[in-house]
């Protein structure tokens, strides 16, 4: 059933990228249990209109869940304290009444900070055109049926292929490193037949073009996947670095 | 060379450098309780271990020495690991909290292998470092353990050698990408127990010494 | 002027193959000496740039987002047709044809209908060449399930994300251009004008929303695919930043709006819960496959569901149509679903809901097949209303998803204004007026991947590459256009957030221009809707600046030409004295209440050409000529 709530909400402010930021507080007031986060913020920008202030700036696209752009680390937590939910389908029936909430963005060194909750993804944009992809170009393809596919390899693809590229894993990962990012989509293209003759090129310039853009090395906290809106688990980290390895001591003559 | 230094130079080359070197270090802890155990068996075996182990000669020295070695990769990597991952978060969270992945020994693996250096140092000095003639190891042994401080560093070091232990081990087979549904909760598994015998198998070593043999 | 679609001669399934030989070609060596800009990264837009490139064009993307894998082709959850016939169930290009003509009540364009059902197979296998996870069979073939205004299995489908992992597919072959420099990639921009040199698209003008710069970009051909304008209801189930601005703007410059008023209104939605609400969530149509929709029987009955027995409950759809039952086509669906609100039986809290239910499916196929078919929609819709779907029905209510009408193009998606290309939802596209399920996304990549490539050759091969640069006049006073335009949002001051008076116009719109529609209504909303825009540029607070990242002022653009726009839906809604697909004036009905076309007079496309804000738009007309399908009432029964 759904009830009213009043919190305060601590929120990041940050005028610009490299501008000193600090956390602002608001009261936010009569909220509806039955409201996303999103819609929280929503009503308290809309009373920030009204003041004649600046609203917050925050991302967001689809609020189901599935494009990805939205995301915050909220009281500590990359999305809030829900698991497997994104930020825009974190309900406020899981707050209670008097609760203060710290609101933060993306904090990684490869993620720098836009405006307010806002950060620069572009990282993991590179990250794919270094690799995440099969060379295949519009109309060459052959019969879908004829590439037979397990169901159940097609299943743990999926499991991979699933990632919405939100950057949870980064925010939440002790060292803001984006192995489970990197893991999931080399572990997709190195499970199914498509992706196999280009695997070692594929793992060696993703993980070196990781590298280069500064995230932080993985040492298996697992916070990624316990953040992971979709849950994506970390044997596709092992995946990778089984194919790195095998990449680096096999692949090529050098 | 260049495929050496581009594979081990990168990120997780050089959490592969850790892993294998850590587990290698499992590796000797086994062979090293299981040598230790023999004090269990009362002084003269115990000597006798020591006597047998030292007629190894060069094998010993190379062993020795391929330790070493191992030390200073898992050591200097580890560092750099620390110092990157440090670096990788300018601007820190006001409020952390943890999701469920992160455990004690996860969290702590730096700090406990910087502890355990420490350690490693010291126990060298005492044990290995010193002047041998005329004495037994056991002797030694007892000697050092009558100081009850002695003792209280050494179950520290244990604990924090479990608690380090307690993450690499599993996080180490993770690592080098030997993963898999069915058999990493076995390897979970192993990592804890393993932990555990070296902490109390270790760890029980001084009080043995001092107070009951 | 008349509208030429330059539709090729010849019977229906040679026409294609006889437009590409016909087409010139530009050679290989000079491709790279043509610029082309696509604005938008979805199914359309990243699969037009990503084989523009391949084919050697100089490509510029742009998108809104912060990343081109982001855009709201994401969101499609069910899946995407083809007539491949894997399941022997007697499917065919023609069979594909006629439904999508058939489902789109007549009022499509055979020849692209029947290109579309042609090169379905070839997406299929492209994406699955991509690396793409569809779902398959245990013997590792691909498996298909059914959707609503089909008799045969024809959907492919990657769980209830088949929207997310065909975007990404389409994503992953643009970074492969991006990263070898064969496309230069724009996020975070926001087209905000169309750049016409003598009657010629140019360029566009574009915001980058990081910093607020104006930016020039001039190219030898536009290509337009920024999606539908179902947000001028507000609440619709498209993303946040869905806007008609892009084509509108277009439209502004000569481009023809295609029949505005064909809005399709999906049946299985999560229902409106408060007045705060900012989206409506989907639930996909591949529910309908097993699960059964029914209301109570006597109205106001607001005993829980699993209360009331089974002779007191109405499954409308299976009675009704007992032939398609639960899966008619969504226009039909959401119909009937008003229908029985309408007399009461709503259930929930507002009584604008009716139940999905799949206890007998549960009890059929168990528990586990169930959660493997629907786990993540369920989880979506336990999330939203804290309701398990396993155990109690589902509520769900017919809410905006898709329009169907768009900027009108010829054969080649070419608008009126030479140079400028339309694709995906945001052209008046192949679905009539009315699109069936899993056929979005077939459109949105046959465009991209297959028509879109063979077509702006034929175009480029007749022009000089690089004639206007961004030093032209024509750039000079767009920029200057868009400036002042800003400038006049930011310095009104009034007393209205933009939210606001969006959340008005949605309303008219929903009112009046929704579901069900009459002459009244239509005009009261178009003074109505008059009026709010009057009060838009004298009353709307917009806070900030224009240097920097400013979410208010992007929406306050938006906004600004929904209500433009919304009239428009509205003059076409009310110069259509028919009823047909998601076009329903109550005025013409069938006795069983079903959509009344008149084929003798409205069978055409209606493209709209813009005059002045105040000014009447004038109508132009294509006739639709059916030689392949004969014209009948649609009947599911």
């Amino acid at each position: 059933m759904s009830k009213s709530i009043n919190l305060t909400l601590k929120v990041w402010r940050q005028k610009g990228p490299g501008v000193k930021g600090r956390l602002e507080t608001y009261h936010a007031g009569n909220i509806s249990t039955d409201m996303s986060f999103l819609e929280m913020i929503d009503v308290i920008n809309e009373q920030l209109t009204k003041d004649g202030k600046e609203p917050i700036a925050f991302d967001h696209d689809c609020r189901e869940g599935i494009c990805g752009t939205c995301g915050c680390v909220v009281n500590g937590r990359a999305h809030g304290p829900e698991a497997g939910t994104t930020l825009c389908q974190l309900h406020m029936r899981h707050f209670d009444d008097g609760d203060t909430v710290v609101v933060e963005p993306w904090r990684s060194r490869a993620f720098k900070v836009i405006k307010d909750l806002i950060v620069d993804r572009s990282a993991f944009d590179k990250l794919i055109q270094a690799g995440g992809f099969v060379s295949v170009n519009t109309g060459g393809a052959q019969d879908a049926n004829a590439i037979l596919i397990p169901a159940e390899v097609a299943e743990e693809a999926m499991d991979a292929a699933q990632c919405i590229g939100c950057g949870a894993c980064v925010a939440s990962c002790p060292n803001a490193s984006a192995m489970l990012f990197v893991g999931a989509k080399v572990s997709q293209l190195a499970l199914l037949p498509q992706g196999k003759p280009e695997a070692a090129k594929r793992v060696n310039t993703m993980v070196r073009t990781m590298d280069a853009l500064g995230f932080g090395n993985c040492t298996n906290e697992r916070e990624c996947e316990a953040e992971c809106p979709k849950e994506i688990s970390i044997t596709h980290i092992a995946r990778m670095n089984r194919e790195f390895l095998k990449a680096g001591l096999t692949a090529g003559e050098k | 060379m260049n495929w050496v230094t581009s594979t081990f130079g990168s990120s997780i080359g050089k959490k592969v450098l850790m892993a294998v070197t850590g587990l290698a270090f499992c590796g000797f802890l086994a062979a090293h309780l299981a040598g230790n155990l023999t004090i269990y068996g009362g002084k003269d075996a115990f000597n006798a271990y020591a006597e047998k182990l030292h007629a190894l000669g060069p094998v010993l020295t190379a062993a020795e020495l391929g330790l070493l070695l191992f030390a200073l990769i898992h050591i200097l990597t580890g560092l750099t690991l620390f110092y990157q991952n440090f670096k990788s978060r300018p601007v820190r969270y006001k409020v952390n909290k943890r999701a469920g992945g992160r455990t004690l020994g996860s969290g702590t693996m730096p700090y406990t292998g910087l502890l355990l250096l420490c350690f490693v140092v010291f126990h060298l000095l005492n044990f290995s470092f010193v002047d041998k003639t005329g004495t037994t190891i056991f002797a030694i042994v007892s000697k050092a353990f009558a100081n009850p401080l002695y003792v209280l560093v050494y179950i520290f070091a244990m604990i924090v050698a479990a608690v380090h232990v307690s993450h690499g081990f599993w996080s180490a087979f993770q690592t080098i990408g030997a993963s898999h549904p069915k058999y990493m909760p076995l390897v979970k598994g192993i990592g804890l127990v393993f932990s555990l015998i070296i902490g109390i198998g270790f760890g029980f070593l001084p009080i043995y010494i001092s107070f009951i043999a | 002027m008349t509208l030429d679609a330059k539709i090729p001669g010849g019977p229906v399934a040679e026409k294609w193959d006889r437009h590409r030989f016909e087409l010139k070609l530009v050679n290989p060596a000079n491709k790279r000496k043509f610029t082309v800009i696509v604005v938008g990264s979805g199914l359309a837009g990243g699969s037009a740039a990503a084989s523009l490139a391949e084919l050697g064009y100089d490509v510029k993307c742009f998108c809104i987002q912060d990343s081109p894998r982001r855009a709201h082709s994401i969101a499609a959850q069910g899946g995407i047709n083809a007539a491949k016939n894997y399941p022997n169930d007697g499917d065919s290009i023609w069979r594909l044809f006629y439904d999508t003509v058939k489902g789109g009540d007549f009022r499509a364009r055979e020849a692209n209908v029947y290109r579309l059902a042609q090169v379905s197979n070839n997406i299929i296998d492209q994406c699955v060449a991509q690396g793409i996870p569809f779902a398959r069979d245990y013997g590792g073939l691909l498996a298909n399930r059914s959707f609503g205004g089909a008799q045969v299995s024809r959907t492919f489908y990657a769980r209830g994300q088949t929207g997310q992992q065909l975007l990404l597919g389409c994503y992953s072959a643009l970074s492969r251009q991006i990263g070898l420099g064969k496309v230069a990639m724009f996020t975070r921009r926001e087209m905000l004008e169309l750049v016409v040199v003598n009657d010629r698209a140019r360029g566009i003008i574009t915001r980058n929303l990081i910093n607020g710069d104006i930016e020039s970009h001039a190219a030898d051909a536009v290509v337009l695919a920024t999606g539908g304008y179902g947000n001028v209801f507000f609440l619709s189930t498209n993303a946040m930043g869905s806007n008609v601005t892009a084509a509108y703007r277009a439209h502004k410059k000569g481009a023809f709006f295609g029949n505005p008023c064909f809005t399709q209104i999906h049946p299985t939605c999560i229902p409106v819960h408060g007045t705060y609400q900012s989206k409506l969530t989907l639930m996909s149509e591949s529910l309908r496959n097993d699960g059964r929709v029914w209301v109570p029987k006597n109205p106001g009955d607001k005993r829980p569901p699993h209360q009331i027995p089974e002779s007191e409950r109405n499954y409308y759809l299976e009675e009704k149509y007992p032939s398609f039952g639960n899966l008619v086509p969504r226009d039909v669906a959401s119909r009937n679903a008003k229908e029985q609100c309408d007399h009461g039986k709503g259930v929930g809290d507002t009584g604008l809901a009716v139940y999905l239910d799949f206890a007998d499916a549960i009890k059929r196929d168990g528990h586990d097949v169930i959660a493997k078919k629907y786990g993540n929609l369920f989880q979506m819709y336990a999330k939203i209303t804290a309701d398990n779907p396993y155990e109690t029905p589902m509520m769900i209510y017919p809410a905006v998803h898709y329009t169907m009408g768009g900027l009108w193009v010829d054969y080649n998606l070419m608008s009126t204004v030479d140079g400028l290309f339309v694709l995906g939802e945001a052209n008046f596209s192949d679905h009539g007026a009315n699109r069936l399920g899993a056929s979005a996304l077939m459109q949105g990549l046959a465009d991209g991947y297959f028509v879109l490539p063979y077509t702006i050759g034929g175009y480029l091969a007749g022009i000089t590459p690089a004639q206007v640069g961004t030093g032209h006049q024509a750039f000079k006073d767009a920029t200057q256009a868009t400036k002042e335009r800003i400038h006049k949002l930011l310095t009104i001051n009034g007393n209205r957030t933009v939210d606001d008076i969006h959340r008005e116009l949605g309303l008219i719109m929903w009112d009046y221009c929704g579901m069900g529609r009459k002459d009244d209504g239509l005009k009261l909303a178009r003074t109505k809707i008059q009026a709010l825009r009057e009060e838009f540029w004298e009353n709307v607070n917009v806070p900030g600046s224009d240097k920097d990242l400013n979410q208010s002022l992007e929406r306050a653009g938006r906004v600004a030409d929904f209500l433009e726009f919304g009239e428009l839906m509205v003059v076409d809604a009310l110069h259509r004295r028919e009823s047909c697909g998601g076009h329903f004036n109550e005025a013409f009905q069938t006795e069983e209440n079903e959509a009344l076309r008149d084929d003798a007079n409205f069978c055409y496309v209606a493209a709209w050409q813009y005059q002045d804000t105040d000014k009447d738009p004038v109508l132009h007309k294509e006739p639709l000529n059916f030689e392949n399908v004969e014209l009948t009432q649609r009947s599911y029964k």
